[in-house]
This record gives C-alpha cells, sequence and structure tokens, in this order.
C-alpha cells in the first residue's frame, strides 16, 4: 500500500500550516500573538529610545566639556597652575558658574549664568544666531564684553528680543543673539532657569562675586595629549577632594550612568507589564494545550509520532514567535518615533543610530514569553496519550506547584536580571513581588468570598454573578492582581497631583516665609533689616552662610558614597580625579551650608549636650540629629572642615533635632560665632512677605539687583512641574499594566468559555431569562473590578500615608473620595471589558447555545 | 476483493488490570483471540464489561498487562509508542461514537490525514473521492461544526478508509446516532467494508448491530466468550451485499439530507 511516497517533510508542514491557518481565526493565538508584540514593543520603544537620548546627548556630541581636561573647583585657582600650564604650552580658557535674577524693566527671572574667557571652548562648538530669522546658526566664541548670548527660552520669559538690553546683577548688558548649542551644557534635574552666557571680564561690574557668593570656577585645557598627560601627572597630587579633574570621557559617563539609573528605573517598571503579558501568554497557551488535546490524540491514534506531532507544534510556536516578535519591534520602533518627536525642541534624535541592543533586549524577552510561558502547555499537550480517544478528554488540572513553574520563575528572574543587571536587586525584586502577590490573592480571595455571602441576600442575578466569581476565584486572582496594581497606580497619581501638594501647603502658619534671598552683602544688611522691621515682615533674621566640606572625623579622613562608586567605576571613568584615598570613613560628599548662631534657632531642639554660652572662644559645633545618626557622629567627636584653603577642626557639643518641615531656614552644622566669623561671607535670609506687602518688598528688591530673591511660589511651581513628568512616566506604565492586564482577563474569559456556554445553556433550558443570563455575567465583572478597586484604594492610603509621613511630615488623612474613583473605575473598566469578551456568548441565541453544548 | 484465513490479528492470554488507589482491578481476565483476515467480527458486551479495554489494545492504543497481541504479525505487546503508531499508520483504522474529527479541519481535510500520515499519493483525490461516496461531496470546505451528528460521522468513516486499512475498528459507531441515521451509517461502514475487503472489529452493545457480523463474541466482566460459531469464513456475498446497497442508495442519501437539514 505504500507505493508512490509523497515526501514525508512536506507533508508535516503542509499539515501544520492547514492547522495555523484555520487556528488563527480561533482567540487563543491571538492572544498570544498581543501579548508578545506588547512585551517586545516596551522594551524596544525603551531600551530603544534610552540608547538614542545617551547617543544624542553623550557621544554624538564632540565634546561635552569644551576642553580636553577641566579642573572644577569652589574657588580661584592657585596661579602657579596656569603658569605651569603656559610652560607646557597648553590653552586655557575660564568659565565661571552660578544663579542669578536678571532683570528687564518689571521683569525678572531667575537664570544660570556662565562667564565665559574670549577663546571659550576650546573644544566642540558653541552655536549662535544673531537674529531669529536667521536659519542657520554660527559658530561663536564668548560674546564681547557688554553683551550676553541667551537661551532662547530667557526672550519670552522676561519678554525682550535680540538687541534689548537686561540687568545681570548692577551690569547692563545687551542681548547679542540666541545660542542654540553650548558644548558643555550641564543636564540637571534642577535647573533654575535659562543659561546667559556672559563675558568674564563683565562679572566685576555685575559685582555678583562677593566673599562668600556661590560660585563654581572650571579651567579649561587643552593641547597636545603628551602635554596635556604631563600636566597632569604634576597637577593630580596637588588637588584636594574639593577640587575635580576630569576628561569629556569622566563627564559623559557620569551623564551616562544618570541615564542608565533612569533607564533601569522605567525597565524594571515596564516589567510590572511585562509580567502581566507573560502570564497572558501562560493562560492562553494553557487553554490552547487544553483544546489541541484531541487533535493530537487523534493524530496519534492515526499513527502520528510523537516527533511529527512535536514538529507541527513547534512550526507553529515559532512561526507565532517570529511574527510577534517582528510586529512587536515594528510597533516599538513607531513608538520611539513617537517618543522623538515629543522631545524634538529639546532634543533632535535624527542622527542618533540604533544600536544592536534594544534588538537584543526586546526579542530575548519576546522570546522568553513565548517559550518559558507556553513549554509546559505545549509540552504535555504533545504528550498527549492516543488512548483519549477511547477514554474522553478531561480538563487536567496542572499542580499549582512544580516543576512546570520553574521555567517561569527562571524567565522572570532572567529578565529581571537583564534589566537591572543587579543580581541581589532581581532576587530581592522576584520575591518581593511573589511575596505582594501573595497577599494581594489572600486578600482578594477573601473578599470574593466574604462577596459570595453577601450575594446570597441580593438579587438572582447578583447571586449567580458572586457565586461565579468566588468558584472561579483561583482563575480570576491574576486578573485582580494586576487590575488593583493598575487602579493604585492611577489614583496615586491624582491624589499626587492633586492633593498631597495642596494639603502639604496648607498645613504652614501664615506667617511661614514664602521668600527667600540669597546672596546679600554684610554691608546691604542693616538696610533690609529696617525695611522689615518698617513694614513689620516676619523673618527669623539673617544667616551668615559658609561652604565647606566635611573633610575629616576624628582625624579619619571622610569618603562619600559617590567616591566609593566612582572608585569601583574607575576603569571606565577616563582619568577622573576624585579622592585619593581608597579608604575612609563616610563623609557628606557635597559641600555643605554652614553659620553660626548666637541663640539656638526656632524649630530647633537640644536633645544631647548643651548650646554654647554668648561670646565663648573655644570653637564648637551643633549637629543635626538624623546626619549625626548618619555619620555615626557622638558628643565630643571632633569633626574637621574644609573652607577654602583654609581647614579647622571642632568638636561636637550638641546635637539638635530640627523640623525640616517648618520652611524656615535650616542648617545640618550650626558653629559659635568665633569658628566663622573670620571668614568673609553672605548672608541670607526668609520673609513671609503678605500679599499687599508683595509689590512693595519687590519695588525695593529692585535695588539691589546682586541679592537674588526666590519665591516659594516658584519653587512649588518647579515641584510641581517634575511630579507632573513623574506622572508622566507612571502613566506609560499604568497604561502598559492595564492593556497587559486586560489581556490576561480576555485570556482568561476565553479559557472558561465552553464553561460558561454550558452554565448559560443549562440556566437557559431550566428557563432564565437573557436578562437576568446578561447581568449575571456583567455583574461578575463588575464584582471583580470593585473588589480590585477596593484594594488598589486601600493601597494608594498606605502608598500615601507612607509619602505624607515619610516625605512630607504630615499628619496622615483619608482620602475617601478617591475611594469611589477606584471602585467606580475599576467596576466599569473591568465590566466593560469582561462584556466585551462575552459579547459572542451572550448573543447566541437559545436554540444554538443549547445545541452547542448539550 | 480477496478473501483468504490468514490471520490478521493473534491474541494470547492477554489481561489487563489498573490500579485504583491501593487496589488492583481486573478489567480483562486472560483471553485468546484469532481474526483472520477480511472478516467482520462484533464484541458485544454491557457497559463496563471491558469491550472498550479490548478494543483500545487491540488496536495499539493501549498496552495489555500480560499476554501478547499480533497485529499483521508485529507483536503490539513489546512495542512503544512509537512504534505501535507506525503500526496504527500503516495497518489500521479507527471510527469512533465521538466521530472524533479535528475541530480546526475542514471535512476534506479530516479524510485526507491518514494518508499523508501514511505517505499515500494523491492524498486530496482519494478523499473527493470518498467523501463523495459517503453522500458529502457538497461538503468538502464545511467544518465539523457546520456538520450534523451523522454527518460528521459520515467524515470519519471516509476517514477510516482513505489509507486502505487492513483492520478497521469501530467503537460504538452509531452510538450517538439516532436510530434512523444509525442505521444508515451502519450500512455505509458495511458497504465500504465490503468493498475495500477490510477486516472489521466492532465494539457494541447494540445486538442489531452485532447481528451483522459474520462473528460475535461476547465481554461479561472481562471474560471473552465466542456467541457465535462460524463455519464459514466467507464475508457476506458480493453481490447479495452489492443489491441491497443499490436498492437502498437513493433512501439513503434522503435520509442523510433530511439528518443536515433537522441538524
Amino acid at each position: 500500500m505504500n507505493n508512490g511516497k509523497i515526501t514525508a517533510s512536506s507533508m508535516w508542514f503542509r499539515q501544520s500550516m492547514r492547522l495555523l491557518h484555520h487556528e488563527l481565526r480561533r482567540g487563543e493565538l491571538t492572544i498570544i500573538f498581543f501579548a508578545i508584540v506588547l512585551a517586545v514593543a516596551t522594551v524596544f520603544s525603551l531600551t530603544g529610545f534610552s540608547g538614542q537620548i545617551k547617543h544624542a546627548i553623550v557621544a554624538n556630541s564632540t565634546n561635552t566639556i569644551g576642553a580636553d581636561r577641566v579642573l572644577r573647583m569652589s574657588a580661584e585657582v592657585e596661579p602657579s597652575y596656569l603658569v605651569k600650564s603656559q610652560a607646557l604650552n597648553l590653552v586655557t580658557a575660564r568659565k565661571i558658574e552660578t544663579e542669578s535674577m536678571v532683570f528687564a524693566g518689571e521683569n525678572m527671572l531667575l537664570t544660570e549664568l556662565d562667564a565665559v574667557s574670549d577663546n571659550y571652548p576650546l573644544r566642540g562648538e558653541l552655536r549662535v544666531k544673531t537674529s531669529l530669522a536667521q536659519a542657520e546658526s554660527v559658530i561663536a566664541n564668548a560674546p564681547a564684553p557688554g553683551s550676553v548670548w541667551v537661551e532662547p527660552s530667557l526672550l519670552s520669559r522676561l519678554a525682550v528680543n535680540i538687541g534689548d538690553v537686561i540687568e545681570v546683577g548692577v551690569a547692563p548688558l545687551t542681548i547679542a543673539g540666541v545660542v542654540t548649542d553650548i558644548p558643555d551644557r550641564s543636564y540637571r534635574a534642577f535647573i533654575a532657569g535659562p543659561t546667559i552666557i556672559l563675558n568674564i571680564a563683565d562679572m566685576a561690574t555685575t559685582e555678583l562675586i562677593q566673599p562668600g557668593s556661590r560660585l563654581t570656577y572650571k579651567y579649561l585645557f587643552a593641547g597636545e595629549s603628551e602635554a596635556i598627560a604631563t600636566f597632569e601627572d604634576w597637577l593630580k597630587p596637588k588637588l584636594n577632594d574639593a577640587q575635580r579633574w576630569y576628561d569629556a570621557k569622566a563627564a559623559q559617563n557620569r551623564l551616562s550612568r544618570v541615564l542608565d539609573t533612569s533607564e533601569k528605573f522605567l525597565s524594571l517598571a515596564s516589567m510590572l507589564g511585562i509580567v502581566l503579558a507573560a502570564v497572558a501568554v501562560a493562560v492562553a497557551s494553557r487553554r490552547y494545550g487544553q483544546r489541541h488535546q484531541a487533535t493530537v490524540a487523534i493524530f496519534k491514534a492515526l499513527g502520528a509520532s510523537i516527533r511529527h506531532v512535536k514538529k507541527l507544534y513547534c512550526l507553529h510556536w515559532a512561526l507565532l514567535s517570529c511574527l510577534s516578535i517582528a510586529t512587536g519591534l515594528v510597533l516599538g520602533y513607531g513608538l520611539m518615533l513617537l517618543g522623538a518627536n515629543a522631545i524634538a525642541s529639546y532634543l533632535s534624535l535624527a542622527e542618533a543610530p540604533l544600536t544592536m541592543k534594544p534588538f537584543l533586549t526586546a526579542i530575548i524577552t519576546g522570546l522568553l514569553c513565548a517559550i518559558a510561558f507556553a513549554i509546559h502547555p505545549i509540552m504535555s499537550l504533545v504528550q498527549s496519550s492516543p488512548l483519549k480517544v477511547i477514554r474522553g478528554f478531561s480538563q487536567e488540572k496542572t499542580a499549582r506547584f512544580g516543576w512546570h513553574q520553574l521555567p517561569p520563575l527562571l524567565a522572570l528572574f532572567l529578565l529581571l536580571f537583564m534589566f537591572s543587571q543587579d543580581l541581589v536587586m532581581s532576587m530581592a525584586l522576584l520575591l518581593g513581588g511573589i511575596l505582594v502577590s501573595f497577599l494581594l490573592l489572600l486578600f482578594g480571595r477573601g473578599l470574593m468570598s466574604a462577596g459570595r455571602g453577601v450575594g446570597t441576600k441580593a438579587g438572582k442575578s447578583w447571586h449567580l454573578a458572586l457565586a461565579n466569581l468566588k468558584r472561579r476565584a483561583s482563575e480570576n486572582s491574576v486578573q485582580l492582581v494586576s487590575f488593583t496594581i493598575a487602579i493604585k497606580l492611577l489614583l496615586l497619581i491624582t491624589v499626587m497631583k492633586s492633593s498631597i501638594l495642596a494639603e502639604w501647603q496648607q498645613q504652614f502658619p501664615d506667617d511661614t516665609p514664602n521668600h527667600y534671598l540669597i546672596n546679600i552683602s554684610q554691608a546691604q544688611i542693616p538696610e533690609l533689616q529696617q525695611f522689615t522691621e518698617e513694614n513689620q515682615i516676619a523673618n527669623q533674621g539673617f544667616y551668615y552662610i559658609y561652604r565647606a566640606r566635611l573633610s575629616a572625623i576624628n582625624g579619619e579622613k571622610t569618603i562619600s558614597a559617590e567616591d566609593v562608586a566612582s572608585q569601583a567605576n574607575s576603569s571606565e571613568q577616563g582619568s577622573e580625579q576624585s579622592n585619593e584615598q581608597s579608604q575612609g570613613r563616610r563623609g557628606v560628599g557635597r559641600e555643605l551650608g554652614l553659620t553660626w548662631r548666637n541663640e539656638l534657632p526656632i524649630e530647633n531642639k537640644i536633645i544631647a549636650g548643651q548650646w554654647w554660652q554668648e561670646g565663648d572662644q573655644q570653637g564648637q559645633v551643633s549637629i543635626e540629629q538624623n546626619m549625626a545618626e548618619r555619620l555615626d557622629i557622638k558628643l565630643g567627636d571632633e569633626l574637621t572642615f574644609r573652607l577654602g584653603s583654609d581647614e579647622f577642626t571642632v568638636p561636637v557639643t550638641s546635637i539638635r533635632q530640627v523640623n525640616w518641615q517648618s520652611r524656615q531656614l535650616n542648617f545640618i552644622m550650626i558653629f559659635n560665632q568665633s569658628v566663622l566669623e573670620k571668614f568673609p561671607t553672605t548672608a541670607i535670609s526668609a520673609w513671609s512677605v503678605s500679599t499687599q506687602d508683595r509689590d512693595k518688598v519687590y519695588r525695593f528688591m529692585a535695588n539691589f539687583p546682586t541679592i537674588t530673591l526666590m519665591d516659594f511660589a516658584a519653587i512649588m511651581a518647579q515641584l510641581n512641574q517634575i511630579i507632573g513628568q513623574v506622572s508622566v512616566a507612571i502613566s506609560l506604565i499604568l497604561i502598559l499594566v492595564v492593556v497587559a492586564g486586560s489581556l490576561v482577563l480576555i485570556a482568561q474569559v476565553q479559557a472558561s468559555m465552553e464553561e460558561r456556554e454550558r452554565e448559560l445553556a443549562i440556566l437557559r433550558t431550566l428557563g432564565a431569562r437573557g436578562k437576568l443570563l446578561r447581568n449575571s455575567v456583567l455583574f461578575e465583572f463588575v464584582a471583580l473590578g470593585a473588589i480590585a478597586g477596593l484594594m488598589a484604594s486601600m493601597g494608594m492610603e498606605i502608598g500615601v500615608y507612607i509619602l505624607q509621613s515619610q516625605v512630607f511630615n504630615m499628619t496622615g488623612s483619608f482620602h475617601f473620595q478617591y475611594w469611589f474613583v477606584g471602585i467606580g473605575a475599576g467596576a466599569a473598566f473591568v465590566g466593560f471589558i469582561g462584556m466585551l469578551s462575552c459579547w459572542r456568548l451572550l448573543n447566541l441565541s437559545s436554540v444554538t447555545l443549547i445545541r452547542r453544548t448539550m | 476483493m480477496h478473501v483468504n484465513s490468514e490471520s490478521i490479528l493473534t491474541v494470547k492470554n492477554l489481561t489487563k488490570l489498573v490500579q485504583v488507589e491501593d487496589k488492583s482491578l481486573t478489567i480483562l481476565q486472560p483471553l485468546d483471540l484469532n481474526v483472520v483476515e477480511g472478516e467482520t467480527l462484533a464484541i458485544v458486551g454491557s457497559s463496563g464489561s471491558g469491550k472498550t479495554t479490548l478494543l483500545s489494545i487491540l488496536a495499539g492504543l493501549d498496552l495489555p498487562s500480560s499476554g501478547q497481541v499480533y497485529l499483521k504479525n508485529q507483536p503490539l505487546h513489546q512495542f512503544n509508542e512509537e512504534l505501535r503508531s507506525q503500526v496504527r499508520a500503516q495497518h489500521v483504522g479507527f471510527i469512533f461514537q465521538q466521530f472524533l474529527l479535528i475541530n480546526s479541519l475542514t471535512a476534506l481535510e479530516n479524510v485526507m490525514l491518514p494518508a499523508e500520515l501514511a505517505n499515500l499519493p494523491d492524498a486530496q483525490a482519494r478523499g473527493e473521492a470518498l467523501l463523495s461516496q459517503v453522500g458529502l461531496a457538497d461538503r468538502l470546505d464545511h467544518f465539523p461544526s457546520q456538520l450534523s451528528g451523522g454527518e460528521q460521522q459520515r467524515v470519519a468513516i471516509a476517514r477510516a478508509f482513505i489509507a486502505k486499512p487492513d483492520i478497521l475498528f469501530a467503537d460504538e459507531p452509531t452510538g450517538n446516532l439516532d436510530s434512523k441515521t444509525g442505521q444508515h451509517i451502519t450500512d455505509l461502514i458495511f458497504d465500504l467494508n465490503a468493498r475495500e475487503g477490510t477486516t472489521l472489529v466492532l465494539v457494541t452493545h447494540d445486538s442489531k448491530l452485532a447481528a451483522r457480523c459474520q462473528r460475535q463474541v461476547e465481554m461479561d466482566s472481562g471474560v471473552l466468550t465466542e456467541t457465535t460459531k462460524v463455519d464459514d469464513n466467507t464475508p457476506l456475498n458480493q453481490e447479495e451485499f452489492t443489491s441491497n446497497q443499490a436498492t437502498d442508495k437513493k433512501n439513503k442519501l434522503d435520509a442523510n439530507h433530511k439528518v443536515t437539514q433537522a441538524g
């Protein structure tokens, strides 16, 4: 009978394609397809987008520091350093960075000031437009003395044009053009305002440089690499820990690290959505496996070998994976373009090339989802016994815990590790995630059981709905967890945006300071003091401020956490000069603002030791409680500070508790007068300005252009802006979670479809009306969504309480109005998606329903 | 059609035990059976008597606990799943009570399947011919869900014959059908069987259906007894059968259409 054989290889292929062709019209593969597409597109767009941003900012720019090397410090350089560099034929440029108010008529604005020498920049390009009509910017150096280059946003915010005069400090300077590219632009989260570039020769006329002013001095060096190396060898041993010596690579690495951290954070947050997508794959493939049992058993009964069956399904899975990964990449690319378009006005990504990383990461994610989460159902499908054709097909229950859960867990761990590159963190996130899901599951199951009890007393539809909800509790758990998380995110965003900040601001008494004055010279203090007294402006007086580093504790040199990190990465850091010491005691890692005081400031409480007597000649310091705990400093410890080129050591004689939420001027380190009064400095002050006094204060302050006046409302506006940006990031994660959660829900509904059909058929036969059936299905999903909303609301309250008590130091409050939002949104959305996925079922005529199932 | 007295299926000392909790339950007591080529054999018995278990062992779907089963001289009891599936692909055809068509394949694709698995040429042409023989020429592209029970079983019959099996196992082929449709399906099976000269082993509790076989054995609590001693191994006279079929043919097709419409 085996005459004229056809090739076996083409036969299995044709059979497989035939099955796939018909299968595509059914549901499970579509769910699996969309779930993989979602995971791949998310990972690809996220990784690709951040990679491009990194490239555009870091790698693509020829130079990010405007020189070959930069020496950064908070004071002027020793002249001998410059003499040495000249002797080595190095070119030098100077730059002073500070923040200051600028004025144009009635308007004033806080800006970033960059005062540069004529030959700035030494490397890279500074590009300006001298007229707004000009299409192309031109390469420039420092503006001529008496003029400035400004960033475009300054023009609109101060309502000025090119050619107008603005006041920087006390110097009137003409806007000569707008700057489009700054080679050593800083990318910090908090930037006071637009940048103004002025000639360093004008800095003296602005009168902004005063003893104690907060300035950053940068010395830019360029030249032959050998000469640079010789200079570096000569210079490095001379530097102290307040001076930083770095090249472009080190600066780029620093920036890359910041970008990497945000990419890592976003990737890990999006893991939430990816895990849900993977769960959708698992649920859909389990049903796929169950539904294909008959096919496999028939194939085998008719003589197909296991190898043959394996080939059929491996081909299905391979095609499905390839197709969905490819679609995911295309969709991800589209999302990336959208993202690039959205930030086009800040940063052009047009020339940033795509690296292999996003492709690899996305493909690995897709493969892990497609394989690890489907391998168990597919393998047990292939193993289906042909005897089932005789014995019948039972819905096999897989054990809840077993070896089959190893591949998904391993895949989750791999994904976490791929995104975090951190073994401990991946482990912690995996275990934490399992724990949180478990708790939510437990709680959700409890609520579903409780609902069952309530349901018996409610109407018939509710009774049926809640009974079904409880019976399918374990299947429903996943959706419950995912919608709980989604709704919680939604509520947190809403509450954060609309309530917390407002509540925080409301809790301050009326005389709380709302204006801060910075850079006040000693000579200006009496005049300002007189003004506050005459106008009865509440204030806590003037604080002299000194910037210094804590350099040693009990003679042991300090080292900051940042230094430890930079040393760990020193191989990729270029020649960044950090701390010469590799070992040392934990320090603060930044300059501290110091002050001296005769009386203990209000909102401060001594919790150990004693406050000093006025006129005490022996130097003493009082330290804030939290800092003392963090650095393990005790009463009597000797602290050494470096202030400019001076160093002094004083004992700790008291530890203070400080109310940081008071919006008063607070200090970590307060000294007695004798320690600091010999150093020249400026002062700061905090005023409480009432609405009616506002204009008077602003008119008066216009006489002191070197003083920076900061309105608390402006700081709040900036804070709101940051919260807005964070909300956008959370919203993206929220959308991802909602879409993935919906996929899980639809997959789960599909998995229960036969059972639902059978139930409806029975109810129909028993005479149930269409409305009862529809409502029982609708209420089941509404109840599920409402439970998720309830759990999310509770979760939100916990989250908000933590924010209020830990971040804002407020007393916690309930936000019951948002509970309705959470429960309502959950019930409406889950009800809608559930009804949508049951639509076909509910619209079957009774006859069809009964015929199909009986 | 060919007739000879060579054994196609030989069973010696076959038993089947299953473990139920801690106890072992005897489903089949030691039994012997011999089926010769071209023979039609009915295994009758009440539900739970073990007849279906016997069928699954005879067809190589299951293994006996002890004893030997030779199908076409191949020792099925020594074969693993893979080897048994090869034997099935080459020699065995099936008709099930539940029809067991693959829902995602069309009628024609379902019929073609065994031919493809046995690597036979022109599976499609054969499938079309067989479907038209069972009166479904116009339903080639219909899916099982679009066919009535009787039509589904006719597709299953066409599928059972396409690979020209040496032996056909039918498990309660009319069990899920009304008596009129069941009668028609029975006619079709015996008709095609006679034409193809296939050996038929039929499991049923329907005595009328069993009576159409040349030989009957009865299963009772795992014990097999020969109930009909047939001296002459020759199947029904070909001429007689053909004429029966000819007179009935029109009626059957009409009946089928009615079934379809009713379904």
